[in-house]
């Protein structure tokens, strides 16, 4: 399957049939600056999360891309989220993180800006102007589309970009698994403590691959293993549904989002977790009772890590968290991270998990310092003349996959590779970088909502 | 000389002289160093402002009325 319909961006670049990506993907600074149009103006992003502005005049200062965007609640009670940028000369209308406003106010010349973006403040407006600045015309620039999902923020400055909902098509089901309480309530997470940002010497699409399901790296972790930082006092989280489970990937051709999964046996409950506090793991044991009766088979399912195409990704289980691959050029990138809990949970709950969180993730976490050395590493070694000739292998578990899985009675949305065997596949990193090659070359979103085309057609392509 | 008025702390309800010569009451301060909301009091030059809320430009605040 792959590589049969698409042949590559640039053909040499993306040989998806052959399992070869070129380095100029991630080092050549043309091609990025290609990214930030095609892709970065095109797609959807994670904006936030409504629990960071819960009041009127609140607001967050988030990014697209390289773009600085506010996301704020204006007076009515609506999520707005605007071009942090003054119409008037292009300074940041908003510096602070976050915090609350009745106006965002440019401290160049002073234009103001109301919560709904309207330009409402305008120095010497009647003077310099002569009262004739249509200032209608002159508000601070929407997001074209906003979608608004069990609590999180998601925008497309694209407005011809099919809606948040049909850009994630039956992928919405593996997103749930990060935005859901644990006792399967729909949308029961709020953010836990601030957002942690820092930045990695590495091209955006290293942490972006990593997180489409990428466990082949997992011997680079051997040493936080045998540290031994998670939350029942062995290993870097709890593991023990691999015993049990089937291990799968699943990708989403058309749309480029893609993670692993574990499916639990019908006649097995959840492996026993966070040992280290009896009141937390029987707050998760409960939890998981509960979330199997409500979600029927489909409470089988148990998350791993995965990506939203482009550089939105998930991490629903241990820790629970959402990152954001923001582009710093193509040799830099920000990482952002939320961190989730269950809103209704108890304090020792919350406080249990923020400790394990902070072990784990984030710059001073101990897994992710491992990835960042291996990104910044990988990276900086194919900046070089000689090392651009040769491409990266992505062979591993070519011709594997399964368009229709299923396993004891629970039919899996998406194309799957069972890893339960073969241990690792690259399958699911294919399937980002075809996405990313499709954005690359189409030239609108009617070339890329191929869902929309009908099958037939699509395989006349 | 007058002297330069830091409106970044002045509350609600403070009074304060514009520079064509109304008086206003600050109603809100969004504390950006900026702007001020205020109803205009009076206005010689324009009657019709009296009443209004208005924005008023940290520049065209000329002075802070002494409370009573």
């Amino acid at each position: 399957m792959d590589g049969a319909r698409h042949q590559g961006y640039r053909p040499g670049l993306v040989d998806l049939a052959a399992g070869m990506i070129s380095r100029e993907i991630f080092v050549n600074e043309e091609i990025y600056q290609q990214e930030l149009e095609r892709i970065f103006a095109r797609a959807w992003f994670f904006i936030g999360h409504e629990s960071q502005i819960p009041a009127a005049g609140d607001y967050f200062v988030s990014g697209i891309g390289e773009e600085s965007v506010i996301l704020t609640r204006d007076r009515q009670g609506e999520v707005r989220v605007f071009l942090n940028s003054c119409r008037h000369r292009g300074m940041k209308v908003c510096r602070y993180d976050e915090g609350n406003t009745p106006v965002f106010t440019c401290p160049y010349h002073g234009w103001s800006y109301g919560l709904d973006g309207r330009l409402v403040g305008v120095p010497y407006f009647r003077e310099a102007y002569g009262g004739r600045l249509d200032r209608s015309r002159w508000g601070l620039v929407e997001v074209a589309q906003l979608c608004r999902y069990k609590g999180t923020v998601w925008a497309s400055w694209d407005p011809q970009a099919p809606p948040f909902l049909e850009y994630l098509g039956d992928f919405v089901r593996y997103l749930d698994l990060t935005l859901d309480a644990w006792d399967g309530g729909e949308g029961g997470t709020e953010v836990l403590g601030g957002v942690q940002k820092w930045r990695i010497p590495c091209n955006w699409k290293f942490p972006a691959e990593n997180f489409c399901g990428d466990s082949y790296h997992n011997i680079s972790h051997r040493s936080v293993d045998l540290v031994g930082i998670g939350p029942s006092g062995s290993g870097r989280r709890d593991m023990e549904e691999r015993r049990l489970a089937r291990r799968l990937h699943v990708a989403f051709p058309e749309r480029g989002h893609q993670t692993g999964l574990y499916l639990l046996p019908q006649d097995r409950s959840t492996p026993p977790a966070y040992q280290n506090s009896s009141l937390v793991s029987e707050y998760f044991r409960e939890c998981e009772e509960r979330r199997r009766r409500r979600r029927g088979e489909w409470g089988r399912i148990i998350g791993s890590p995965g990506e939203i195409f482009p550089n939105t990704a998930l991490h629903p289980r241990q820790p629970r968290t959402i990152a954001v691959w923001h582009p710093r050029g193509a040799h830099q990138t920000e990482v952002w991270r939320w961190y989730l809990v269950d809103r209704e949970a108890p304090a020792e709950v919350k406080d249990f998990l923020r400790q394990y969180y902070i072990r784990y993730s984030g710059p001073a976490g101990m897994t992710e310092q491992d990835d960042m050395e291996n990104w910044n590493y990988a990276h900086m070694a194919s900046r070089g003349t000689i090392a651009r000739r040769y491409p990266y292998n992505y062979e591993q578990g070519l011709g594997s996959e399964i368009a229709d899985y299923e396993w004891q009675g629970l039919r899996i949305p998406g194309i799957v590779v069972d890893l339960s065997a073969a241990q690792s596949s690259e399958h699911n990193l294919r399937n980002l970088y075809r996405r990313w090659a499709e954005f690359m070359e189409a030239e609108s979103w009617s070339d890329l909502a191929t869902w929309r085309h009908g099958a037939a057609q699509r395989s006349g392509r | 000389m007058s002297e330069i008025v830091n409106i970044r702390f002045l509350a609600p309800g403070t009074k304060i002289t514009l520079l064509d010569g109304a008086t206003a009451e600050v109603t809100a301060n969004p504390g950006d160093g900026v702007w001020l909301f205020a109803r205009c009091l009076a206005a010689p030059n324009d009657p019709a402002r009296v009443g209004a809320e208005e924005m008023i430009f940290a520049q065209d605040v000329a002075a802070v009325v002494a409370a009573d």
